[in-house]
């Protein structure tokens, strides 16, 4: 294939390098010459034979003329659009001198409003709008460039100084200026901005018809679910409790609001707490989020725990009952959530490793 | 200008200054949160009359009549340059004299200080000849591309190319090796062929840290001007202008010069167009004219007129 083409390239060139060899030409400046012969030009050999038969075709059909041909041609083209063309990323420079441009028309409009510069109280009062940019993959595809680290900064910082000017903009309640400056970045928002801004937040949980909350709780290799609901508590105090105090004069003493405290139950498997874990410490640690929370006897509680041994079982249900108590009274999200009981413990066993006795235990040291 | 002002104690200007420093702080001290849309628009509010307070304050005691802005020398560029401007933008700063290229002594006032200092009077004459090469290019619908590829002079390479309109183009980061002898790669066979690509003008405002562009301008054959230092052969470009090449200032005087001319041969070439057009409107009218008396004629019984118009 390649001599066929060499062939036809020779074919071609006579007739050419005679029309060239005439001093009867007009001078051109040799910076309008083309190549009109593409087939000589550099890197011809990657086109493939369709190309070479197409391109031969159309210079065959193409008339000689005898004026200069190649002056004519170079004025007929039109120029580059981008004024970046000779970078050779113009698609990413256009954009760069876009959101330049909008930053310094934002800027203006800002100071104009005496929104610029923000002192510091009037910056902490801005709303938080977090963004996601688009990744540097997505970015190579619209700019058709490869999007470096420096590159992929360089639009970054850009956007994000737009982003504080779109803050202080929607948070003032100027909408047209919020509107235009949105727009601009809108086309620089990652399409996943939503799923990556909600990641990690978990769904609510619901109460049922009942008012139970159910919550899965996990600790090592043990995993609970617990069922909690609130205790109804009935009267306040039977009518015939003696009152003590009274009884010995000493009522008048000090005055205390008397706290009615209602008495719940834990069922672990269908088993009482006390009667499950026997060990003070697996108990405490089951109660723990309760008197953290000070919801101590206001929830009944029923679990059902399978896999692990003690600790992993009371890890687990107090892990479930920290996300129930969050689900009925999501105010004590604050003490549970610095108590670091809603946090699901990663702590695992490690697994021996060779060469070593046990996960970390090594074997003893022989000199010799 | 103290001796111009009026016998005041020159602390009054300070007062007020102190004054509004103070209402500043009262103000930051006194607003908390900005929490309602009503709370940022009394915000605004207050900071509008501190604005026209302190505004009012320090003018008293002179009267400012001038518009002049930092940014103008940059977004409103001299058309032509003077002697004062370059020396003020201290064009006349070259580079070490022990760096002093022996090609460039035509150009090199003296040395003073270690640095040689660049003769400005060849540099006014020089600056107007590439200006009067910049206006017939783009006269004649030429290409014109900047480089400065610093990052202080990015900015002004690109509005002296904004100035140009379609025929305008600017390299404010790195020239990419090949972009004009390996164009077929660089910018695929589609491009090359249907767009203009070999530019007809290369300006560069700062040649040494370009060398590639310039030899690939002088192997393509494509004219440059470039704005040389004193330790720069000024035989580099075709057109060199002896000047400071490393700031920014001086940048701005030449590109806005070049570049205003430019815009004048476009307007030129505009013009020429709009007059072309009216003539040719003018010879279509006539001929269109001539052509109906001649049918007429035809029509009455003389051939001999009607003859002269069979094309």
């Amino acid at each position: 294939m390649n001599i066929l083409r060499s062939q036809l390239c020779s074919v071609f060139r006579r007739p050419f390098h005679r029309q060239l060899a005439t001093t009867a030409r007009p001078f051109v400046p040799p910076a309008q010459l083309v190549f009109h012969d593409t087939l000589s030009a550099p890197g011809a050999k990657e086109l493939d034979d369709s190309t070479v038969e197409a391109l031969i075709d159309e210079a065959n059909k193409r008339e000689p003329k005898n004026d200069d041909l190649d002056s004519e041609d170079s004025r007929d083209k039109p120029h580059p659009d981008s004024p970046n063309f000779y970078t050779g990323r113009p698609s990413y420079y256009d954009n760069i001198v876009e959101l330049q441009n909008a930053i310094s028309r934002t800027r203006g409009t800002l100071q104009r409003l005496h929104l610029l510069p923000l002192p510091e109280f009037a910056r902490k009062s801005l709303k938080p709008m977090p963004t996601v940019w688009k990744t540097p993959e997505e970015m190579t595809t619209d700019f058709e460039t490869n999007m470096t680290i420096s590159r992929y900064r360089r639009i970054t910082v850009l956007l994000n100084e737009l982003n504080e000017y779109l803050r202080i903009a929607t948070t003032a309640g100027y909408a047209d200026v919020a509107d235009k400056i949105g727009s601009i970045i809108g086309m620089f928002e990652s399409g996943k901005k939503e799923a990556f801004l909600s990641r990690g937040i978990r769904k609510p949980v619901q109460l049922d018809q009942y008012g139970r909350s159910y919550t899965f709780g996990k600790r090592k290799t043990s995993a609970a679910r617990v069922w909690m609901i609130p205790v109804k508590s009935s009267s306040q105090g039977s009518s015939q409790d003696v009152n003590v105090e009274e009884a010995f004069g000493l009522s008048h003493a000090y005055k205390r609001a008397p706290v009615h405290v209602t008495v719940s139950t834990i069922l672990i498997n269908n088993i009482p707490i006390a009667e499950y874990f026997p060990q003070p410490a697996d108990r405490e640690r089951i109660v723990r989020p309760l008197k953290i929370a000070g919801v101590l006897g206001k929830y009944n509680v029923f679990t059902i725990v399978r896999g692990g041994g003690t600790t992993g079982q009371s890890g687990a249900i107090a892990h479930g009952i920290a996300k129930g108590i969050f689900a009925h009274e999501p105010e004590t999200g604050v003490v549970l959530k610095r108590a670091k009981l809603l946090r699901r413990d990663p702590r695992m066993v490690e697994r021996k490793k060779t060469g070593l006795a046990k996960a970390r235990k090594r074997y003893t040291w022989v000199k010799r | 200008m103290y001796f111009l002002r009026p016998p005041l104690p020159v602390r009054s200007s300070q007062k007020s200054l102190q004054f509004s420093r103070h209402w500043c702080r009262r103000l930051s001290q006194a607003q908390g949160r900005l929490e309602t849309e009503d709370d940022w628009t009394n915000f605004q509010q207050t900071r509008t009359s501190l604005k026209t307070l302190t505004d009012a304050m320090s003018k008293y005691g002179s009267t400012q009549t001038s518009q002049w802005s930092l940014r103008d020398s940059l977004h409103k560029p001299a058309k032509d340059a003077t002697l004062s401007a370059l020396l003020a933008s201290g064009a006349h700063f070259g580079h070490a004299a022990s760096r002093m290229n022996p090609n460039f002594l035509p150009y090199a006032y003296g040395t003073r200080a270690g640095i040689t200092l660049i003769d400005l009077d060849h540099t006014l004459p020089l600056l107007r000849r590439a200006a009067k090469v910049v206006r017939a290019v783009a006269a004649n619908d030429g290409q014109i591309v900047f480089i400065g590829t610093r990052p202080d002079i990015r900015p002004v390479v690109q509005r002296a190319a904004q100035r140009l309109g379609p025929q305008g183009f600017h390299v404010g980061d790195r020239w990419l090796p090949g972009t004009l002898t390996n164009k077929w790669q660089m910018f695929g066979y589609e491009t090359v062929r249907s767009k203009r690509i070999v530019p007809d003008l290369v300006i560069l405002l700062n040649p040494i840290q370009n060398m590639n562009a310039i030899q690939e301008c002088a192997l393509s054959n494509v004219p440059t001007i470039g704005i040389v230092d004193s330790n720069v052969d000024p035989r580099i470009v075709m057109y060199p202008i002896p000047a400071n090449d490393e700031s920014p200032r001086t940048a701005e005087i030449i590109a806005g010069v070049l570049s205003i001319a430019a815009r004048e041969g476009i307007a030129i070439r505009e013009a020429e167009m709009q007059r072309m057009r009216l003539a040719v409107d003018t010879a279509w009218e006539d001929f269109e004219q001539m052509y109906e008396q001649a049918e007429q004629a035809t029509e009455d019984g003389h051939p001999s007129n009607a003859a002269s118009f069979d094309y």
